[in-house]
C-alpha cells in the first residue's frame, strides 16, 4: 500500500533529452493527442482517469470544442484537494461567459469500481493509466470501463516496451510503480479482446516515434483509441449523484446557456449600444446648438458616412421626443455584437420587452433613454438637522497643556 | 496492492526545481535540538523576508528554524513577500510615558460597534512545529509529503507540511516520533518528526497561518481572489454604458489587536471591464484618428493594469511595442513560436486581429525559485481586460454617481454585508470542517467597545467665537456676515474671461463685491481682460497683462478641461509667482447658488493671498506642527513629489509650504530635509524664536513601509532639526497619518445603525499593543460610511499626555481653510496634500520660492 509520487517522468524525459529529445516532451504530446481528438470528434461528456494533477483536465477546459461535462477522477483525494482549485473559472469567464455550458466534477474513486453516475460518457481517457493496475484488475477495468460505462470513445496509452532499450541508462520499467509494460502485440492482443466482449472497434497509434533504423521499434508511447460498434442508451440519462464515488469539487461556469446571465449580457450589450448613440446624438446637438454655422457642415457629413459604413440604408435616426431621448432598435440591432448575442430582431425585441433595465415604447421598435444628464446639483441638498448634543459643547475654560505637562513631571 | 499510484502516475507539468545539489542540511545533528523558546519579538522585521525553499536550506537557516521563527514562512504558492500590516515594528515600547496607558480621557463615552470578529481557540491552544527529517533524504517535496502522510493516523488530519517543517494543532505523544513508510520500489523510508516549537495563539507564524486559513475559507466560499482581496464574481452589478462590472468582495487580515486575536473585515468593490484592450484601441483609434492614435494610446494605456484573459495575473502597462504584432516570436524553451501559435496551442485561442500592436510590461515578479525577473512581458492587447477606473472616468460625473449608488454603503449597509459573512462562514459546513479540525473559530458577531466623542472646539473668529453643529460639523452658516481675521485688500488685481462668459463675469465681479464687505475684505473693482478661449492665446494674455505689482490673477475657464487650468498654474506658479483662482464658468452660471459659490471664492481668494480666516485655542506655545504627504505621479516617469507645510503661528493660521520633486531612487525625507531647515527659519523670522515642540504629522506612507519611516525618517528629521544649532533641542513628535485603513465603526443613534458623530475617538481594543496610536473619526459624512483616520505615533521626546495628543489633533483638523468645516487629517497634512497634487497633476516643476509663505495652492 504505497502511494508514490513518481519522479520518473521528470527522470525520464531528461534522460532522454541527452540522446533522443522528444519536442515537445512525450507527456505534453499525448495530452495534445487528446485534444486533437477532442477537436476533431467534439465529445460533450468527457471522463478522465487517473486525473492527479488535473492537467489534462485543464488543457481541455482551454479547449473545450464544446465540451459541457468534464470529469476528472482519481484515487488519490489530497492531490484532487490541492489542485481542484485551478480548475476554478477565470475572471475572464466571469466577464465574457462562454456561449456553451460546461461543468467540471472531480470525485476520488478507483477505476475498477462500477460508479452509476459515470455511464453515458462520450470518451473515457486513460493516458498512462493501465501500466499501474496489478493483470488482474486491468480485466476489470475493462469491465468496467467497456462493458458497464460503455462510453463513445476511449483513448487508452500505455508505454510501448520495445522502445525501452532506446532509453538510456534504463533497466527494468521506466517506473518503479509500473506492474508491466506491453510490447505492441500484447497491447493488441488485450485490445482486441475488449473489442470482441464489448462491441467496439480499435486502432492504433502513439507518440514519440524513434528517428532512422529505429523507427521500427514503434511509438514510446503506444494508443489505442476504441469507438464503441453499438447505438449508445444511456447518453441522455438524467444525471444522478454519485454512489461509490465521492465528489470533491464540482463547479458549474458561467455560461450564456444560463438564462439570467444571457439575459444580463445581452441587456448590458444592448445599453451600451444604445447610450453611445445617445450620446453622440447629444454631443452633435450641442455642437450644433452652441456653435455658429460652420460647425454644422461635419456632423452632417458624419451621419452620412456612418450611414455608408453602417451598410444599412434604414439608417433611423436618434431623436428627442420630450423629456427623452428615443433610440431605434434597429439601430442597436446593427451591432455585431448584440447580433451574435440574439438571431433576430424578434428575439431581441421579445427579450428586452421582459426586462426592467430597458424601457421601450409600446410598439417595441424603439428604446427611450432620459435626455439631459441627472443634475449635478442634485446633491445640494441642504438638510436642517434637528441639533442634537453630542457631547459637552468646547469648555470655556482656558487650557495650558504647557503647564499641565510641568506638573506631568519632567520626562 | 491497488496501487494509488496509478491515477496520479502520469507525467507533470513543468515541475518544482529540485534542490540545489550539496544544499541538503545536514539533519541529524538537528534532531537532537531541544525545544527553545521563541526570541524577543523585537527583532521580527517583516520587511524584505524571504520564502526559504524548503528542503533546500543552510546549516544556518535550519539552527534559526529552531530556534524560533524569524525564517519560516508557511509555504503557500504566490505569497506575499511584503509585510503589508507592518507587524514586527515595535515603537511603544520606546516611548516612557505611553508604556502603561496610551488612553484618553476627554469626551463623552459612546457604545461602538467594529468590523472586527474574535478568533477563538480552545484554551490552551498551540500550534505545534516539528521539524520533519528523511532518511534516507528524499528530493522531492511531493514525494516527501507522500510519505509523510501515511501516517494520517499518527498526525492527525489538520496539518501543514511545506516540504521541511510540519504544523500541527495538536501535541504527538512524543517529543520524537519516529515513522517508517515504504516507497513503491519497496525502498525504506525512516521519518523522523521533532517538536522544534510550541507556538502561542500570538506568534508570528501563527498570524500567518491564520491568515492562509481564511484565504482558504473564502475560496471555500466561491470567492476569486484579485490582488491581496478577495471578490464574489456570482452577484456582479453592471454599469453597461462604460462595460464596468463590479464585484463584491472582502478586504481581511487577521492580527494580534490590542487584546485579542481578530479578524477585522471590510467591505471592498472590484470595479473591472469586460473590455479588451484592443477594443478600447479601436474606439480610441476612431476617435482621435490614425495621426494621433499612438500618441493618445500611450497617454491613456500606460500606466494602466490589465488582467489576461487566460489566467488570473493582472499587469501594469508600461510600454506599447509598436513594432511588434502577435506574428513576432519569441523563445519558448529552445524553440521559437509566434505569439499566435503559442495561444492557438497552449488556451485554444484564436487571434482574430494580426496587426494589433503588443503591450509591455515589466514584471517584477521573481521568476521560480527566486530567480530573477524573466524580464519584460509581451502582452496580446486582444487577451488583455482592462481593470479599474481611468481618470477620465473618474471625472465623469455620471459614471461616479453610478458607482457611488453601488458601491457608497450607508453604516446599515455595510453592517449588514459584513454579518452575512459571519453567518456564511458560520453556517458553511465545509468552512466548519476546515475551522474545527484546526480547533478555531470566529465569534458570531461584531466586536463592541467604548469609545469617547470629544468636546467640540470653539471657532475663533477674530474677536468673536462662536460653535458649529457637533453633527454636520461644519460652521459655513455660522461664519456668515463675520469679519475674518486679517483681511487682503485687493487693490490691483486682473479677472481673464472669454467673450462666451462676460456675462458671468460680470456678475461674478458684482456678487465678489456684494460678500466680501462683510467680512472686510475691501475690493477694488478688478482689470476685466478678455482672451480667446485657446491655450496659446490665455498664456499670451497672462504674460502681456500680469505684473509685478498684481496681486491677484481670477481666470474664467469655459471648461474644466485640464490643459488650461495647468498653463494657468504652470506660468503663475514657476514663472511669474502670483496668487491665482481659476473658476469653470459652469459653476458661476447658476444665479441662485452664486452668492455661495462667490462667498467660497472670496475666501478662497483670502487665503491665497495671506489672509487669515478662523482659529481653534492651541493652549501648547512655541509649537510648530508640520505636515508632510507624497503624489505619486504614476503617468509621468513614475517621479514622486513631496510636500511639507509648517505652521508660522499660534494660531495655525499662517502656514510655510514647500514642494520637492524626487528624483529616481531617492527617499522622499531627503529632498523634504531642506524644506524643513527652511521652514524653521522662516519660523524663526516670524517669531524671533525656533519652535520649542515639533509636532510631525507624516501622511502618505504606504502598507509594509512603516519601518522605514522609524528607522530612516525620523532620524533624518532628527538630524534636519540639528544643523539650526547645536543647542537647540525642542521636543519632536512623529505622527504617521493613515487614512486608507479598514476599520470602521457603528454606532446606535436612535435605534438605528449610523455613523459615529465627529470627534469620536478609539484608542482600545482595535489598536495595537506595540503601537501607541488611535483612531479619529473627525468628518462629517452625509451619505456612506465614515472612514476614521488612524493615528501612530512613531516617536515622541515631547511627554505629551495621549488626550492631549488626541485633541491637539483633532483641533488640527478644524484649520483647513478650503473647508469651512472639519477633514479627516489635520490641515498640514491636507494642505501638503493639496500641493503636491498641484505639482504632480499640473506644474511639474517646483514653484516659486516668492509663494512659500502663502496657501496658493488651495
Amino acid at each position: 500500500m504505497c502511494l508514490m509520487r513518481t519522479h520518473s517522468r521528470a527522470d525520464l524525459t531528461k534522460t532522454l533529452a541527452m540522446t533522443t529529445p522528444f519536442s515537445p516532451p512525450l507527456y505534453m504530446q499525448r495530452y495534445q493527442f487528446v485534444i486533437d481528438y477532442v477537436k476533431t470528434y467534439r465529445p460533450k461528456k468527457v471522463i478522465d482517469f487517473g486525473c492527479a494533477e488535473c492537467c489534462l483536465l485543464k488543457k481541455l477546459k482551454f479547449h473545450r470544442n464544446g465540451i459541457q461535462l468534464l470529469v476528472g477522477v482519481d484515487i488519490n483525494s489530497v492531490v484532487l484537494l490541492k489542485r481542484m482549485h485551478t480548475l476554478a473559472p477565470l475572471i475572464s469567464d466571469y466577464l465574457q461567459p462562454s456561449d456553451g455550458p460546461l461543468t467540471i466534477e472531480l470525485y476520488q474513486g478507483s477505476v475498477t469500481e462500477r460508479e452509476p453516475c459515470t455511464r453515458g460518457f462520450d470518451l473515457v481517457t486513460c493516458v498512462e493509466l493501465i501500466e499501474h493496475l496489478e493483470l488482474v484488475e486491468v480485466a476489470s477495468f475493462s469491465e468496467v470501463v467497456f462493458g458497464y460505462m460503455s462510453p463513445g470513445a476511449v483513448i487508452v496509452s500505455t508505454p510501448n516496451a520495445e522502445f525501452n532499450p532506446l532509453l538510456p541508462g534504463l533497466r527494468g520499467f521506466r517506473n518503479y510503480d509500473h506492474k508491466f509494460e506491453w510490447t505492441r502485440a500484447e497491447f493488441q492482443t488485450w485490445a482486441h479482446k475488449v473489442c470482441r466482449d464489448y462491441g467496439y472497434s480499435v486502432h492504433f497509434t502513439g507518440v514519440g516515434e524513434a528517428v532512422g533504423h529505429w523507427r521500427e521499434v514503434g511509438f514510446c508511447t503506444q494508443i489505442a483509441v476504441f469507438q464503441r460498434n453499438f447505438h449508445d442508451t444511456m447518453s441522455n440519462a438524467k444525471r444522478l449523484e454519485p454512489s461509490v464515488y465521492r465528489l470533491m469539487y464540482r463547479v458549474v461556469y458561467p455560461s450564456l446557456s444560463d438564462n439570467n446571465i444571457y439575459q444580463r449580457t445581452l441587456v448590458n450589450e444592448v445599453l451600451y449600444e444604445a447610450q453611445h448613440l445617445r450620446q453622440e446624438w447629444l454631443s452633435r446637438m450641442n455642437m450644433d446648438s452652441s456653435n455658429n454655422a460652420h460647425f454644422c457642415a461635419p456632423p452632417l457629413m458624419d451621419v452620412f458616412q456612418h450611414g455608408l459604413e453602417g451598410g444599412t440604408r434604414d439608417c433611423q435616426p436618434v431623436y428627442q421626443q420630450g423629456g427623452t431621448i428615443c433610440v431605434p432598435l434597429a439601430r442597436v440591432w446593427s451591432s455585431p455584437r448584440v447580433r451574435a448575442l440574439c438571431g433576430s430582431v424578434q428575439r431581441l425585441r421579445e427579450e428586452l420587452q421582459v426586462d426592467s433595465r430597458v424601457r421601450m415604447s409600446a410598439d417595441g421598435t424603439v428604446l427611450i433613454l432620459p435626455a439631459a444628464a441627472d443634475d449635478e446639483d442634485d446633491e445640494e441638498v441642504e438638510e436642517e438637522e434637528n441639533v442634537k448634543a453630542v457631547s459637552g459643547v468646547a469648555n470655556n475654560v482656558e487650557e495650558d497643556w504647557d503647564r499641565e505637562l510641568g506638573c506631568y513631571g519632567n520626562v | 496492492m491497488t496501487g494509488r499510484a496509478r491515477a496520479r502516475s502520469r507525467g507533470r507539468g513543468r515541475g518544482q526545481e529540485p534542490a540545489a545539489p550539496g544544499a541538503q542540511p545536514s539533519v541529524s545533528q538537528e534532531a537532537a535540538k531541544p525545544v527553545m523558546p521563541p526570541p524577543p519579538e523585537g527583532q521580527l522585521v517583516g520587511r524584505g523576508r524571504q520564502k526559504p525553499a524548503p528542503g533546500a536550506m543552510s546549516e544556518e537557516a535550519m539552527m534559526q528554524i529552531s530556534a524560533g521563527f524569524q525564517q519560516v514562512k508557511i509555504g503557500e504558492r504566490g505569497g506575499r513577500r511584503r509585510d503589508f500590516h507592518d507587524s514586527g515594528v515595535h515603537t511603544r515600547q520606546l516611548m516612557e510615558h505611553v508604556k502603561e496607558s496610551k488612553t484618553g480621557v476627554s469626551g463623552t463615552a459612546i457604545e461602538l460597534r467594529a468590523n472586527f470578529m474574535r478568533l477563538l481557540s480552545r484554551p490552551l491552544w498551540a500550534l505545534y512545529q516539528y521539524h520533519v527529517d528523511f532518511k534516507p533524504p528524499m528530493e522531492s517535496r511531493r514525494l516527501r509529503s507522500a510519505l509523510l502522510f501515511q501516517h494520517e493516523e499518527t498526525l492527525g488530519k489538520a496539518h501543514t507540511f511545506d516540504g521541511a517543517i510540519l504544523f500541527l494543532p495538536n501535541k504527538l505523544h512524543n517529543t520524537e516520533t519516529v515513522l517508517c513508510s515504504e516507497t513503491r520500489n519497496g525502498e525504506k523510508v525512516e521519518i523522523t518528526v521533532t517538536l522544534t516549537n510550541e507556538l502561542p495563539p500570538s506568534s508570528p507564524v501563527c498570524l500567518q497561518f491564520y491568515n492562509i486559513l481564511f484565504r482558504r475559507i473564502l475560496r471555500i466560499l466561491n470567492m476569486q481572489q484579485i490582488g491581496r482581496h478577495y471578490y464574489n464574481p456570482d452577484d456582479p452589478f453592471n454599469i453597461p454604458q462604460h462595460r464596468l462590472t463590479i464585484w463584491p468582495g472582502f478586504v481581511t487580515t487577521i492580527l494580534q489587536y490590542e487584546s485579542s486575536i481578530m479578524l477585522c473585515t471590510d467591505v471592498s468593490h472590484k470595479v473591472l471591464r469586460s473590455e479588451t484592450v484592443l477594443d478600447f484601441m479601436y474606439s480610441l483609434r476612431h476617435q482621435c484618428g490614425d495621426q494621433r492614435f499612438p500618441e493618445a494610446c500611450t497617454k491613456e494605456l500606460v500606466g494602466l493594469i490589465i488582467l489576461t484573459k487566460y489566467n488570473n495575473k493582472t499587469y501594469r502597462i508600461d510600454d506599447i511595442a509598436w513594432d511588434h504584432t502577435p506574428n513576432n516570436t519569441f523563445k519558448k524553451g529552445d524553440t521559437e513560436i509566434s505569439f499566435k501559435n503559442y495561444f492557438k496551442t497552449q488556451y485554444g485561442l484564436d487571434i482574430t486581429d494580426g496587426n494589433q500592436v503588443l503591450l509591455v510590461s515589466h514584471v517584477k515578479r521573481l521568476g521560480p525559485s527566486g530567480r530573477p525577473p524573466p524580464g519584460p512581458a509581451m502582452l496580446v492587447p486582444e487577451f488583455c481586460y482592462l481593470t479599474g477606473l481611468t481618470d477620465k472616468m473618474r471625472a465623469d460625473f455620471n459614471i461616479m454617481k453610478d458607482l457611488a449608488s453601488h458601491t457608497r454603503l450607508s453604516p446599515e449597509q455595510r453592517e449588514g454585508r459584513i454579518n452575512r459573512l459571519i453567518s456564511n462562514i458560520n453556517r458553511n459546513a465545509d468552512v466548519q470542517n476546515e475551522l474545527t479540525t484546526w480547533g478555531l473559530s470566529f465569534e458570531n458577531r461584531l466586536l463592541s467597545l467604548n469609545g469617547r466623542v470629544l468636546p467640540s472646539e470653539r471657532i475663533i473668529q477674530g474677536g468673536r467665537a462662536y460653535e458649529y453643529n457637533p453633527w454636520t460639523a461644519d460652521w459655513a452658516k455660522e461664519m456668515r456676515g463675520l469679519p475674518l481675521i486679517s483681511c487682503m485688500s485687493l487693490d490691483n488685481w486682473l479677472m481673464f474671461y472669454t467673450r462666451r462668459n462676460a456675462d458671468v463675469a460680470q456678475s461674478l465681479l458684482q456678487t465678489l463685491n456684494k460678500v466680501s464687505g462683510p467680512m472686510g475684505i475691501r475690493m477694488q473693482r478688478a482689470i476685466m481682460i478678455e482672451y480667446e478661449d485657446r491655450q496659446e492665446s490665455l498664456l499670451r494674455a497672462l504674460q502681456q497683462n500680469v505684473a509685478r505689482e498684481t496681486q491677484m490673477v481670477v481666470v474664467i475657464l469655459p471648461t474644466n478641461r485640464k490643459d488650461k487650468y495647468d498653463c494657468v498654474k504652470k506660468y503663475l506658479c514657476v514663472e511669474c509667482p502670483t496668487p491665482s483662482q481659476c473658476v469653470v464658468s459652469r459653476t458661476i452660471s447658476k444665479p441662485q447658488a452664486l452668492m455661495t459659490v462667490a462667498t467660497k471664492i472670496a475666501l478662497q481668494m483670502n487665503c491665497k493671498m495671506g489672509g487669515e480666516l478662523w482659529s481653534v485655542e492651541i493652549p501648547l506655545r512655541q509649537l510648530m506642527i508640520v505636515g508632510i504627504d507624497c503624489y505619486h505621479d504614476t503617468a509621468a516617469g513614475k517621479r514622486s513629489i513631496g510636500a511639507l507645510v509648517a505652521s508660522l503661528n499660534q494660531g495655525m493660521s499662517r502656514w510655510f509650504s514647500k514642494c520637492v520633486l524626487q528624483n529616481r531612487g531617492q527617499e522622499i525625507i531627503d529632498a523634504l530635509k531642506g524644506s524643513l531647515q527652511a521652514a524653521l527659519k522662516a519660523y524663526l523670522k516670524y517669531n524671533n524664536s525656533l519652535p520649542s515642540r515639533i509636532i510631525v504629522y507624516r501622511d502618505g506612507v504606504g502598507d509594509g513601509m512603516l519601518q522605514s519611516v522609524v528607522d530612516y525618517e525620523v532620524p533624518q528629521i532628527m538630524q534636519s532639526i540639528k544643523t539650526m544649532g547645536q543647542d537647540y533641542e525642542p521636543k519632536l513628535s512623529v505622527v504617521v497619518v493613515k487614512k486608507r485603513i479598514s476599520s470602521r465603526f457603528f454606532a446606535r443613534i436612535d435605534g438605528k445603525i449610523a455613523n459615529p458623530p465627529p470627534g469620536t475617538v478609539i484608542d482600545t481594543e482595535v489598536t495595537r499593543p506595540e503601537w501607541y496610536d488611535f483612531f479619529i473619526v473627525s468628518q462629517a459624512v452625509r451619505f456612506g460610511c465614515v472612514a476614521p483616520t488612524h493615528y501612530n505615533v512613531v516617536f515622541d521626546s515631547s511627554g505629551l499626555k495621549p488626550d492631549h495628543m488626541q485633541r491637539l489633533t483633532y483641533k488640527l483638523c478644524h484649520m483647513y481653510y478650503n473647508w469651512q468645516g472639519i477633514v479627516r487629517v489635520p490641515a498640514p497634512c491636507q494642505y501638503a496634500h493639496k500641493l503636491a497634487f498641484l505639482v504632480g497633476q499640473s506644474i511639474h516643476k517646483e514653484p516659486n520660492m516668492n509663494l512659500d509663505d502663502f496657501l496658493y495652492y488651495l
